[in-house]
């Protein structure tokens, strides 16, 4: 008799705990005002297992990302939260993009750009985080000197091992955008020398835009470039700027 | 010698067959798949989140085994009186201790080692750079829940296993901050203060120096010199915990 | 009617040795021992015979180095206790091993080879009559079978002197008799035994010599027949007789109905009484 009884007891319970796990309102509204702690604090009580604090807050912050763009657009805490994870983990390049990108959403760019310009002086090694300054200043920077800003963190990356060819032609294109013609003319035949056919074609492209008209000045504005390559490779470049070289 | 191999044998025998040893390393194979799970909203994150957490969830596993088995182990000996049976024979206090130490370290290396193999192999699975410095972090997380083990035995041949054991855990947070103890040392705060930090800060094992969890995910350059140097510090540190245990010992009776 | 005097032959000889030990927080001091006279002569079945509390446990503790005496001297004549055997009370051993495990570690603790080890392990599992069980954890023995595995780990290192601490307490008739037997075979092989006890039948049939504690000192020493020419009626009558009978008016037969516990070794004020359910019947 008591066995039965106990029996429905457990299952009223069971019942009662699911249907209300089912059925309970949805979650509040989260705030998105969040408390993050200082990094500062993290690194003196654990120091030992800073980057799997980080790692906590890097998931969180993914989710509090995902939560509130879709919801409503606001992400007060987002730029601290980047901060924090970067700043106990300073070589996690991929909190570098995320925050990047989900600060840009977040409408703090400049706080992007400070968070991102640490991450480069972290990793002297990744040429993306660099490569990402570029995009960021030329894409959503403001002012007269973005171009030639942006064009320095292109050819910085550029000039890390292993980076794209195509970083050295943006830092050219954008170098030339910024009003340095000499200096984009140089780095186009740096990319004339170093690159694929393709880029020998756009190198080539490019420099007749740059270059004078005129064949006496486009001869003397030609001239440094032949530094920045083997003698044979220069008299081909010569030979596709000048139609009656040959 | 003959004795201590006898003892740690007999302990090995005793810890690994606990049945609650069991339970926690499967709980800890858990917590270390779940690693898995977590990767998978880390945006291609899963190999740093797995080797991250995984080597969290073995120092902690670690350490509890170490603070929960080690408190038992020289009280289990003397509460079930089979202490009379060792002391009978031509065993010494110090043979005993170290004994047990031994006994427990092996179970403990295949414990942790087996935990940080495992996590070595999914990484190895899962991919995103398996790196042979979890298998590095794993040994010095070992030597850590070593020195929590030889400070427990100590603290059980003194108090009571609980107590034992919560002092243990309570050494290994404190070995965690030991540092900003010294920072404390250093503020001059008068010469009173800065003398007890720099004792505390001598008397509590610094977990910090040897731990490189963080160069598992890329995160720091270790010195090996300094860490071969703490590593040394760590075992010294272990002896002189389990001389005073054996010298606590050697006073008690039965 | 004297204390057992120590000679130049004898084994083991206490003299004078006396115990205080200090309880709880105030550390009260207690007093077990009163300065134990004792000696144990080649080739002795030593019975130590006394109420509980009495200090006969503690008399063997003080003999094997578990505890320290506060006064008086312990010469036991052997190599260090690499030539004793001993078995305490209510043993508890290891219940994760087995049987043959279980004297294999201490057969190693004797420093003893692989080869002598599993030699030994065997020859005693026999003579215990557990060669059945050698292979089952002990957590499986029965009370009987744990006390024949605790007198064969207390011969494993082949010992000149063996002490029982009330090796047949709790036993049943056949786990007693098996004992016997093998305290028997001990003394026939010419080792020394000393055993406590308060089952005065088996001191009576096993001893050659006793000794009666109360109160921490030893009130008389001597020979079985020497007992019995004292008490011509049995030892139990000698016993009585000899510790006394502390509470008048009360037989015997009543005291064994008394409720309660048996004291603890070094509860009270070292002057313990004797306790209900001790008396041999």
């Amino acid at each position: 008799m008591r066995r039965p009884l106990a029996l429905l007891a457990i299952a009223a319970c069971v019942t009662a705990v699911v249907a209300y796990q089912v059925t309970r309102p949805a979650r509040a509204e989260s705030d998105p005002r969040v408390f993050v702690p200082s990094a500062q604090f993290f690194e003196d009580f654990s120091p030992s297992f800073r980057t799997s604090i980080a790692d906590a807050y890097y998931l969180y912050m993914v989710q509090y990302y995902g939560e509130h763009v879709e919801t409503d657009q606001r992400l007060d805490s987002m730029a601290d939260l980047v901060d924090l994870v970067t700043r106990l983990s300073p070589r996690f390049t991929k909190a570098y993009q995320f925050g990047t990108f989900a600060l840009l959403d977040a409408d703090e760019g400049a706080r992007a750009y400070a968070i991102l310009q640490r991450g480069v002086e972290a990793n002297p090694e990744d040429w993306g985080l660099p490569a990402l300054a570029g995009f960021l200043v030329y894409g959503f920077g403001e002012g007269a000197e973005k171009e030639r800003i942006a064009a320095e963190w292109y050819a910085r990356a550029a000039a890390i091992e292993g980076s794209p060819i195509y970083l050295d032609r943006l830092a050219a294109t954008l170098t030339a955008k910024g009003g340095e013609e000499e200096k984009a003319a140089l780095m186009w035949a740096q990319v004339y020398a170093d690159g694929d056919k393709y880029s020998r074609e756009k190198a080539v492209a490019a420099l007749d835009g740059l270059l004078p008209e005129g064949k006496e000045e486009r001869m003397r504005a030609v001239a440094p470039l032949a530094e920045t390559m083997p003698e044979a490779m220069f008299e081909e470049l010569l030979a596709a700027l000048f139609e009656d070289y040959l | 010698m003959n004795q201590v191999a006898a003892i740690a044998l007999n302990t090995f025998r005793e810890t690994i067959r606990d049945r609650v040893l069991t339970v926690i390393v499967l709980f800890a194979l858990v917590m270390i798949v779940a690693g898995l799970w977590l990767g998978s909203i880390s945006l291609e994150q899963q190999g740093r989140m797995m080797k991250d957490f995984g080597l969290v969830a073995v120092t902690v596993f670690g350490v509890i085994v170490a603070a929960f088995i080690a408190a038992t182990l020289v009280r289990k000996e003397v509460e079930k009186r089979t202490v009379f049976v060792l002391f009978s024979k031509p065993v010494s206090r110090a043979a005993f201790v170290v004994g047990k130490f031994l006994g427990l370290a092996a179970t403990l290396a295949a414990v942790v080692g087996g935990m940080g193999l495992f996590l070595f192999v999914l990484t190895l699975l899962v991919g995103g750079g398996a790196s042979g410095m979890v298998l590095v972090a794993t040994a010095l997380i070992y030597l850590q829940v070593l020195t929590v083990v030889a400070v427990v035995v100590f603290f059980s041949t003194v108090t009571s296993a609980i107590l034992a054991s919560m002092l243990g855990l309570g050494v290994f947070v404190a070995g965690q901050l030991s540092h900003n103890v010294l920072s404390l040392s250093r503020v001059g705060a008068g010469a009173i203060t800065e003398a007890v930090s720099w004792v505390v800060f001598v008397v509590i094992p610094n977990f910090n120096a040897v731990d490189v969890k963080a160069a598992a995910v890329g995160e720091m350059t270790v010195d090996w010199g300094s860490v071969a140097l703490w590593a040394g510090y760590l075992v010294a540190y272990m002896a002189v915990a389990l001389a005073a245990a054996s010298f606590v010992m050697r006073r008690k009776e039965f | 009617m004297s204390p057992t005097s120590p000679e130049a032959q004898h084994l083991v000889s206490l003299s004078g040795v006396t115990k205080t030990v200090h309880v709880g927080l105030r550390r009260r001091p207690v007093t077990i021992l009163r300065g134990v006279d004792l000696a144990v002569e080649h080739g002795d079945v030593f019975g130590l015979i006394g109420p509980n509390g009495a200090g006969k446990t503690t008399t063997v503790k003080v003999l094997l180095g578990l505890m320290a005496p506060s006064g008086g001297s312990v010469d036991l004549r052997l190599r260090g206790l690499g030539a004793v055997g001993y078995l305490p009370e209510n043993p508890y051993f290891y219940d994760y091993l087995s049987g043959r495990e279980f004297l294999s570690f201490c057969a190693r603790l004797f420093g003893l080879g692989a080869g002598e080890r599993k030699a030994r392990a065997d020859r005693l599992l026999r003579d215990v009559g557990l060669e059945a069980a050698a292979d089952v954890h002990l957590r499986k023995y029965s009370k009987g079978m744990l006390q024949r595995i605790g007198i064969a780990q207390a011969l494993i290192n082949d010992p000149h002197l063996v002490l029982l601490d009330e090796p047949m307490t709790g036993l049943d008739p056949i786990g007693r008799l098996e004992v016997k037997r093998i305290i028997q075979r001990l003394h026939d092989e010419g080792r020394t035994v000393l055993f406590n006890s308060h089952i005065l039948a088996d001191v009576e049939e096993l001893c050659t010599r006793i000794a009666v504690m109360k109160g921490g000192r030893i009130v008389w020493g001597g020979t079985v027949a020497e007992a019995l020419t004292d008490s011509p009626e049995g030892l139990e009558a000698f016993f009585m007789r000899v510790v006394g009978d502390e509470r008048p008016g009360v037989s015997g037969d009543e005291r064994a109905r008394v409720p309660g516990g048996e004291p603890d070794e070094v509860a009270g004020d070292g002057q313990p009484e004797v306790a209900a359910g001790e008396t041999p019947s």
